[in-house]
C-alpha cells in the first residue's frame, strides 16, 4: 500500500509553488514505468507525488544552432520518432526504441530513464557519447547544467537534490563528417535489460578516426565513457588490429558484475566484442545504428 | 461411413468469445465483484523451512480484519490435484500448514474491506518461526541425515512415511535390458538436463468465494476442472457437493498450472466461511511464481543399437525434483517411462524414475508433463545415434518410430492402446522439403562469425488419458445439447478453454452435427451445478474426449429433433437430413430429392413447444477407449554468434498430426504458441534458488524471468506451420489433439540445430550464450591441442 499526496502541476512555476517547504517528500512521476514497481517493492514512507504529464513545455524536442533540446518528458516512442533525433542523434533514437515493449515505450520518458540511474538505462550510452547536458530546475528556480558524464554517481544514485527536477537534456549536433553506431545485446529482443550496450560516435578525418566517443553500459555501477579506449583509437585507421587492442583496452575500463544476466566474465569478453562491431560499424555505415541480434 | 466433407468444421471462423476478450469485456475470475465482498492477501512464509510456532492476529483483527490461521482451518490433508484414482494420490497438504516447507508458502489469510487494508492488516499479524534446515538439491536431499522436507504423507488412505525425501519411485520393464544391450552394435549413454521453468500464463491465480446462506458455497476460481475443484472443496469444509458450485469462469492461461485446485482456492474459502462474506483473493505476479513452476529434470539415457540403425534396447533413469509438495509427481513418472516407450521401438527397455522433496516451489504440470524433457533428452540422442551409425537423423527417426498398429502409452503404463492414424512420414518428408533439409551441412564444413544450422525433432502428445480400461487416471466428459424455439441451439459442458479455442471446436462440433450455421450455436454459462462431471481440460483432450461427448449429446438430440420433424413432413425420421442454411440462418431439415420435404430447424422445434411433444434435448456421458497420439514434428534452422554464443532461431517448420484439424487458424497459433515456448526451454527459461534464502535468483520477477516475445520467433515467412493429411477413426469427426504436442519436441529439435550449426552438442537446457561460449571456447582449445599433437 503507497501513502501519498498527488499534485498534477500544469507548469514549472505552480509545480514549484506545490512543493515549497516539502522538497524532502517528493517524488517526480511522468511514465510511472520504474515508479510504480519500485514503490510496490519498497513499501516507502508517505510521500508527495508530483505528477509531470500536465507540464507542455517540458515535451518539446528542437533544434536551436547545431544544439538539439529535448524535454524530460519525451516519450520513447517520441524520441524514436522524431526526424530531429533520427537525423541528429540516431543513436539515441535506436536506444529508446530497445526500450522496454510498445506499451512501456509509450510511456517512459527520457527524464525519467535518466533520473532513474540504472546502470543499464538504456538512453545514458547514446547521451554519454552525443555529451549531453542535463539541465535541471529546482527550488527557488536554482537552474543547473549538468554533464551527462557527472550526472550519475552509482546505482539509482544521481547528483539530483531532493525536489530538483531534469527539464531538458541537450546536446551538440556532432561535427561533421561523423559516424555513430549503437548496439544493445539482452537475453532477448525485447523487453529486456541490457547485459551490455554500446554507443559509439567518430568524428573522422578520411579514413582516420580523429575523435572517438564511445560509452558504455551495464558494465560498471553507472553508465560509463571508455576514455582510455578512444585515446587508443583517436588518430587511428580502423583496421581489425586497432579494433582488436580497443577491445582489449576497454576491459581495463569496465567492472562489470556478475548477476541473473551474466556473469562478469561474459560480460567482459561481450564488452570487447560488441565494441568491435559498434565502431567497425560506425566506420564503415556511417550513420546506421542497429540493436537486437548483433 | 466417416464424414470427410464438412459444412462448419475446418473453417477459419470468427471466434466467439474473440469480441469480448479483444474489448476487454471478458469476466475473469479478478473481475467478478460482489456486494459486501472483501479482499484477501496471505502471509507467506519468508524462509524456505520452518515451523510455525504461533501466529497473533489481534492487531490484524481490531483493525477490522478476518483471519485464518493454520489452527482454524479443517486438518484434512489432501492432494489438490483430483484427476488419478485415491489410491495412487499422495495427499501432503493442509489449506494452511503449520511447517512451511518454500518461500511464499501461505500461513495466515487475511480478509479486509479493501485490498490495502488487508496488506496492512497482514503487517500486523505476528508469527512466531521456528527455522528449520532446508534442502534445494535433489541428490543432497536423497542423502542419509539430509532435511526431511516431509516425515510423513498419506497414499489413499494409508500413511507413509518418507525416506530420504523420496517422494516416490517408479520402475518399468518390458523385455530383458541385458539381452538388448548384448545384441547391440554400440551402446551410447548420456545424461540430459532440462529447467526449472514458470508457467507464466498471463492471469495470475485468483478466486472469488461467496458463502451461501444454506451453509454452502459459490466458488469463482482460475480452473482447469471445476468440478474436481467442486469435490475438493465439498471434502476439506465438509459440504454437501450439491451445496457446492463452482463456476466457469474464463482463464487467462493456465498451461497446466490449474489442473490441480489452486493454493488461493483454499485459503479465499475457509475466509468467506468464516467472515460470511464473499471475498476476493488475487494473487500478485510474485506469489505467483513461487505457487508453480514445471518438473525440471535430470534424465540418464543409454541407447542399444545396431549397425543398420535398428535400436535393441533403452534404458532411462530420471531424477525429478518436484519442491516442496508432491502434485502428481507418480502420474508424471509413469508418463515419461510412457513417452519414452512411445516415441522409438524397444524391444528391451528399463525405466527407473524418482521424484524427490526439496525446499522450493511445487513443480506441477506445464504443457507436454514430462514430455518435452523426455524429447529432449531422446531426440538429442537420435542424432547422436544417428552419427554413431553413419545414417541421417531422418532415416534413423523413420526406421524406428512407434506408428500405425503399434502400441501408444497415452498416460503411462496403464493407459495403453493402438495406434490408428499416423501423419510421421508425411511430416518429416513434407518438412524437409520445406526446411531444405539436404542442403543444411555439416558442422566441420562451416565457417565465420555467424553460423546456421538446421536440427529435426518429433515428438507427440497423447490425446486424452481414456483407454479401453480403466487406469490409474480418470477420464470421461458430460455434455448437452438442446434445440431451442427460433433454431438456435445451446450447448453445456464444464470443458474449459485455456485460450486454445475448445469450447469453439465444441461449437464447430454440434453445428456440424446438427447442420445449423455456427452462428447459431451458443456456449452456455457453465457451473457444477448445472453440468455433468467433466474431469479436467488438461492432457490434450478437450477436442478429442470433450468433443467426442459433446458430438454424443448432439447426436442424441438430433435424433429427437428428426423425430419431431418427421411428425410434422410425414417421412421416416432416419431417411431425414440437416443442412446449414445461411440465408435462413439456420439448419434446415429436408428428404433428399423431395422439393416438399422441408423444414427449418426453428420450425419444427417452435410446432414441437406449441404441440406440447417437449424439448429437443439431451445429455451424454462419454468416456474415450483411446488416447491416439497427435505426432508432432519440428524443423528448426538456428544461427549461432559464435562470439557472443548467442543462439537465434531463424526458420522453422512445425507440423502437427492432429487428424481432422476442427480450428485450423487457432490450431496453427497453437503450434507456433508451442514454438515459441519450446524455444524458450531450449534456450532461456530456467528458475533458480538462493541457497542462503531459498528465494528465487529471479526475484519472482517477470523482468528477470525472460519469456520469448514475438521479436524473437523468425519473421513471420520463415515460420510455417501445416498439419499432416490424416483422420482419425476413434476422434470426433476424425480429430485429436494439439495442445501441448506444439512444444514437445522443440527444445530437442533446438539442441540439435545447435549442433549441426557448431559441431557441439548440449545437453543441458536452457543453451545460453554463456554456455555457448564457454564450450565454443572449450572446443577451440580441444581442436588446437589436437592440431598441435597432429
Amino acid at each position: 500500500m503507497i501513502e501519498a499526496e498527488y499534485v498534477a502541476p500544469s507548469n514549472l512555476g505552480e509545480l514549484f509553488k506545490s512543493i515549497e517547504g516539502r522538497a524532502e517528500r517528493v517524488k517526480f512521476v511522468a511514465g510511472c514505468t520504474n515508479v510504480l514497481p519500485d514503490l510496490r517493492a519498497q513499501n516507502p514512507a508517505p510521500m508527495l507525488l508530483v505528477d509531470l504529464t500536465g507540464i507542455e513545455e517540458l515535451r518539446r524536442i528542437e533544434e536551436n544552432n547545431g544544439v538539439i533540446s529535448i524535454g524530460s518528458l519525451a516519450t520513447m516512442t517520441e524520441l524514436a520518432a522524431s526526424e530531429i533525433i533520427r537525423t541528429h542523434g540516431p543513436i539515441l533514437a535506436s536506444a529508446a526504441r530497445a526500450l522496454g515493449n510498445p506499451l512501456t515505450r509509450n510511456r517512459a520518458t527520457i527524464g525519467g530513464n535518466i533520473a532513474d540511474a540504472s546502470p543499464a538505462a538504456d538512453t545514458a550510452p547514446p547521451l554519454l557519447a552525443l555529451e549531453a547536458t542535463i539541465h535541471t530546475e529546482g527550488a527557488s528556480h536554482a537552474k543547473r547544467e549538468i554533464p551527462v558524464e557527472e550526472f550519475f554517481i552509482g546505482p539509482n544514485q544521481t547528483v539530483l537534490n531532493q525536489g530538483e527536477l531534469i527539464t531538458r537534456i541537450t546536446f551538440p549536433i556532432p561535427k561533421d563528417p561523423s559516424a555513430s553506431s549503437h548496439i544493445k545485446f539482452g537475453l532477448r529482443n525485447a523487453m529486456a535489460i541490457s547485459v551490455v550496450s554500446v554507443a559509439v560516435v567518430l568524428e573522422m578525418q578520411g579514413n582516420l578516426c580523429h575523435r572517438a566517443r564511445i560509452a558504455l553500459g551495464s558494465v560498471a555501477p553507472k553508465p560509463i565513457r571508455a576514455y582510455l579506449t578512444e585515446k587508443e583509437l583517436e588518430g587511428r585507421k580502423i583496421t581489425e588490429e586497432v579494433l582488436e587492442s580497443c577491445a582489449e583496452v576497454v576491459k581495463k575500463e569496465i567492472s562489470p558484475i556478475t548477476d541473473i544476466r551474466a556473469s562478469a566474465q561474459y560480460r567482459e569478453h561481450v564488452t570487447g566484442v560488441l565494441l568491435k562491431r559498434a565502431l567497425w560499424q560506425a566506420a564503415r555505415e556511417g550513420e546506421n545504428s542497429t540493436n537486437g541480434n548483433i | 461411413m466417416e464424414q470427410r466433407v464438412f459444412s462448419t468444421i475446418g473453417k477459419v471462423t470468427r471466434r466467439k468469445e474473440g469480441i469480448a476478450r479483444v474489448t476487454g469485456k471478458e469476466v475473469f475470475s479478478s473481475d467478478v465483484t460482489l456486494p459486501g465482498m472483501l479482499f484477501a492477501r496471505v502471509l507467506r512464509s519468508p524462509y524456505p523451512h520452518a515451523k510455525v510456532l504461533s501466529v497473533d492476529t489481534e492487531e490484524a483483527e481490531k483493525m477490522g480484519a478476518i483471519c485464518v490461521t493454520p489452527d482454524e482451518v479443517p486438518q484434512i490433508r489432501y492432494n489438490e490435484r483430483q484427476v488419478s484414482i485415491p489410491s495412487k494420490t499422495y495427499r501432503d497438504r493442509t489449506v494452511l500448514p503449520e511447517v512451511v516447507r518454500h518461500v511464499g508458502e501461505g500461513v495466515v489469510g487475511v480478509a479486509a474491506r479493501t485490498e490495502a487494508l488487508a496488506e496492512e492488516a497482514v503487517r500486523r499479524v505476528k508469527v512466531e518461526w521456528e527455522r528449520l534446515p532446508a534442502v534445494f538439491d535433489p541428490f543432497e536431499a536423497m542423502k542419509e541425515g539430509a532435511p526431511a522436507v516431509h516425515e510423513d504423507v498419506m497414499l489413499g488412505d494409508v500413511r507413509l512415511p518418507i525416506k530420504n525425501n523420496i517422494a516416490c519411485v517408479r520402475e518399468v520393464s518390458e523385455g530383458d535390458i541385458e539381452e538388448g544391450f548384448s545384441i547391440a552394435d554400440f551402446i551410447v549413454e548420456e545424461e540430459f538436463r532440462t529447467g526449472r521453468a514458470y508457467h507464466t500464463q498471463l492471469e495470475t491465480k485468483a478466486v472469488v468465494c461467496r458463502p451461501e446462506p444454506d451453509g454452502g458455497i459459490t466458488v469463482w476460481p482460475t480452473a482447469q476442472s471445476i468440478h474436481n475443484t467442486r469435490q475438493l472443496l465439498g471434502r476439506i469444509f465438509d459440504i454437501p457437493l450439491s451445496k457446492v458450485n463452482v463456476v466457469r469462469v474464463p482463464i487467462g492461461g493456465a498451461f497446466g498450472s490449474s489442473i490441480q485446485m489452486n493454493t488461493a482456492v483454499a485459503v479465499c474459502a475457509a475466509l468467506a466461511l468464516k467472515a460470511k462474506r464473499p471475498v476476493k483473493l488475487c494473487l500478485t505476479r510474485e506469489e505467483d511464481m513461487y505457487d508453480h513452476c514445471k518438473y525440471p529434470s535430470i534424465i540418464r539415457l543409454k541407447y542399444g543399437i545396431k549397425k543398420d540403425g535398428t535400436i535393441t534396447a533403452g534404458e532411462m533413469q530420471t531424477v525429478v525434483d518436484i519442491g516442496a509438495h508432491n502434485i502428481q509427481a507418480y502420474p508424471l513418472l509413469g508418463c515419461m517411462a510412457g513417452w519414452f516407450v512411445s516415441l522409438y521401438r524397444m524391444p528391451h527397455m528399463h525405466f527407473h524414475g524418482t521424484a524427490v522433496y526439496t525446499n522450493k516451489a511445487p513443480a506441477c504440470a506445464m504443457q507436454g508433463y514430462g514430455n518435452p524433457q523426455v524429447s529432449f533428452a531422446v531426440e538429442s540422442m537420435m542424432d547422436i545415434l544417428a552419427e554413431k551409425v553413419g545414417m541421417d537423423p531422418v532415416d534413423l527417426r523413420l526406421k524406428n518410430y512407434v506408428g500405425l498398429g503399434e502400441t501408444f502409452w497415452g498416460q503411462g503404463p496403464t493407459v495403453r492402446s493402438i495406434i490408428r492414424s499416423c501423419g510421421v512420414e508425411e511430416m518429416l518428408s513434407k518438412g524437409k522439403e520445406k526446411i531444405g533439409w539436404d542442403k543444411r551441412g555439416k558442422p566441420e564444413e562451416k565457417r565465420g562469425r555467424y553460423r546456421r544450422g538446421i536440427g529435426v525433432g518429433r515428438s507427440f502428445h497423447t490425446s486424452g488419458t481414456g483407454a479401453p480400461m480403466p487406469g490409474e487416471v480418470i477420464d470421461y466428459s458430460t455434455a448437452m445439447v438442446k434445440v431451442n424455439e427460433d433454431g438456435s441451439v445451446d450447448y453445456l459442458t464444464a470443458l474449459m478453454c485455456h485460450g486454445g479455442g475448445t469450447l469453439e471446436a465444441g461449437a464447430k462440433i454440434v453445428a456440424e452435427v446438427m447442420g445449423v450455421p455456427l452462428d447459431k450455436v451458443g456456449i452456455s454459462p457453465s457451473d457444477t451445478r448445472s453440468t455433468g462431471y467433466d474431469v479436467c481440460t488438461h492432457a490434450t483432450r478437450g477436442v478429442y474426449c470433450g468433443g467426442a461427448a459433446i458430438k454424443k449429446a448432439a447426436e442424441s438430440a438430433k435424433k429427437i429433433l428428426l423425430e419431431f420433424a418427421s411428425r410434422l413432413l410425414e417421412v421416416n425420421p432416419d431417411a431425414l437430413q440437416i443442412r446449414p442454411d445461411e440465408e435462413l440462418g439456420q439448419g434446415v431439415i429436408f428428404l433428399e430429392g423431395a422439393k416438399d420435404k422441408a423444414i427449418t430447424v426453428g420450425e419444427v422445434a417452435k410446432t414441437a413447444q406449441l404441440k406440447g411433444w417437449g424439448t429437443a434435448i439431451a445429455v451424454e456421458s462419454h468416456r474415450q477407449v483411446n488416447c491416439p497420439p497427435c505426432f508432432v514434428t519440428n524443423f528448426i534452422e538456428v544461427e549461432v554468434d559464435t562470439e557472443t554464443g548467442n543462439v537465434r532461431p531463424t526458420r522453422a517448420v512445425a507440423a502437427v498430426d492432429a487428424g481432422t484439424v476442427i480450428n485450423p487458424d487457432l490450431a496453427a497459433g497453437q503450434l507456433e504458441g508451442g514454438l515459441c515456448r519450446g524455444i524458450g526451454l531450449a534456450l532461456l527459461e530456467d528458475t533458480d534458488y538462493d541457497r542462503d534464502t531459498g528465494e528465487l535468483t529471479c526475484g519472482a520477477s517477470l523482468v528477470d524471468y525472460k519469456t520469448y516475445t514475438a521479436v524473437d520467433m523468425p519473421f513471420v515467412d520463415d515460420l510455417e506451420a501445416f498439419f499432416a493429411n490424416t483422420y482419425e477413426p476413434s476422434g470426433p469427426f476424425g480429430a485429436k489433439g494439439v495442445g501441448e504436442a506444439a512444444n514437445n519436441c522443440t527444445a530437442g529439435t533446438v539442441a540439435n540445430a545447435v549442433y549441426n550449426a557448431i559441431g557441439i552438442r548440449f545437453k543441458e537446457a536452457p543453451i545460453t550464450p554463456e554456455k555457448v561460449l564457454k564450450a565454443l571456447k572449450e572446443n577451440g582449445a580441444a581442436k588446437r591441442r589436437a592440431e598441435r599433437n597432429d
